[in-house]
């Protein structure tokens, strides 16, 4: 993954070591995924940026133009799930042990939701991918080279869009909405019993870990701080130029 | 993968619970199966051979690896006496290649102990012959601990004075 740009590879900051809808690395051995018709199209962004909202809005504009769309979002795998809420309430997860279960909740929505979608040829919208997980535990000092190997297994996606807002505007999104919450704001960490401290710093450091993995996985910025609507068009404008040149779907049964 | 990975988050949680504090307290430990056995186990099932090797590269490398090598006829034999229905990941059910748990589980352990053969060869393993009597498997268990321990004795230099 850190191999030299292929100088006939696209200039725009385009990593050309990354083929995009194939592993990144040994992959999975037992599953080709060779000439599989669907995208896999990542929405990242740290915590409360405002990836679902996008998300929700970009599916029901594919599925009008007549696209099958799949989600996928994080720890959302019926096997790991429970397992993830039960380990993390224990008080027993270490930073190791925490890694593990998140790649395991990974593979098992790949294999069972993500690769049989793009086998059927639909758009799968992933809310957050790996990119999460690099830099969660980045943050928490475990080393990023094997971090790589580890999910040299995912399959790069088409498209990884990057929802990008600083901790000054995070804060006050997320006191206006939800709230700050334990792991969000990296309280495992012990840095210290003041939430807001903790999470400014925490969100700081992964935001950094975010922007340090944009040039090597070929991530397409997105300013979050701009109103929803102007964020979806400029979503919906970069996934129409991507989808436009391959197959088209069929035409929606009436013309509106 | 998820078989392989879970197995791998067990093996973390034991690792730093349950080896890694006696090692530093200076005790020996015993592992009953190691990473090894993911290494032979997850190749079977097709995941990529140095990816699971490398998966495992946070674990702490053994002073001493001893493999009880056994025909598949000895230890289905083995298993066979004990208990009448062979686990189903223990067979490979799990892989579809025979119905028949018996006949899958000759199919499955073979491979696996194909992957055997080989990571002895990479890492060193000590091989024991588990076809022997139980006496004569402990006599030649004990000659290699014994050996182990002493040279590791020697090395050991960090008592604080009472």
């Amino acid at each position: 993954m850190t191999s030299p740009s292929d100088p006939s590879a696209p200039v725009d900051g385009a990593n050309g070591g990354i083929q995009p809808g194939r592993y990144y690395s040994r992959g999975i051995p037992y599953l080709p995924i060779d000439g599989y018709p669907g995208k896999l199209i990542a929405v990242e962004g740290t915590d409360g940026v405002g990836r679902s909202t996008q998300i929700q809005l970009l599916r029901e504009w594919l599925e009008v133009k007549g696209y099958g769309v799949v989600e996928t979002g994080w720890t959302r795998s019926p096997l790991m799930q429970p397992t993830i809420e039960l380990a993390k309430s224990s008080n027993t997860l270490n930073k190791l042990t925490f890694v593990l279960l998140y790649a395991t909740d990974f593979a098992d929505r790949l294999e069972k939701e993500i690769i049989p979608a793009l086998k059927a040829g639909f758009v799968v919208l992933s809310d957050r991918y790996i990119f999460t997980a690099l830099a969660r535990a980045g943050v928490r000092g475990i080393d990023r080279a094997w971090l790589r190997t580890l999910y040299g297994f995912a399959i790069a996606p088409h498209l990884v869009f990057y929802l990008n807002i600083d901790v000054k505007n995070l804060i006050q999104r997320v006191l206006a909405t939800r709230g700050m919450d334990f792991w969000e704001s990296g309280m495992d960490l012990k840095t210290g019993d003041d939430i807001y401290d903790s999470f400014r710093s925490y969100q700081n450091k992964l935001l950094k870990e975010y922007a340090s993995m944009a040039d090597e996985f070929n991530f397409r910025v997105v300013d979050a701080r701009h109103p929803i609507d102007r964020i979806q068009d400029e979503l919906q404008r970069q996934v129409e130029a991507f989808l436009e040149p391959s197959e088209k779907p069929a035409e929606p049964a009436l013309a509106r | 993968m998820t078989f392989s990975l879970l197995h791998a988050t067990d093996f973390a949680d034991r690792l730093l619970y349950k080896i890694i504090p006696p090692l530093k307290a200076g005790m020996i430990v015993l592992a009953d199966r190691y990473a090894y056995t993911a290494f032979a186990r997850d190749a079977t099932r097709g995941v990529d051979r140095q990816w699971v090797r490398e998966l495992y590269s946070f674990a702490v490398k053994p002073d001493l690896v001893l493999y009880f090598r056994v025909p598949i006829d000895v230890s289905l034999d083995r298993l066979m006496a004990r208990r009448v229905k062979l686990k189903f990941y223990e067979a490979g059910m799990d892989l579809g290649w025979s119905n028949n748990p018996v006949e899958s589980f000759r199919l499955f352990q073979g491979k696996v102990l194909d992957e055997y053969d080989r990571i002895v060869d990479e890492y060193g393993l000590e091989v024991i012959s588990a076809g022997e009597s139980i006496t004569e498997q402990q006599r030649l268990v004990r000659s290699l601990i014994s050996r182990q321990v002493a040279t590791t004795n020697a090395e050991m230099t960090d008592d604080e004075p009472l």
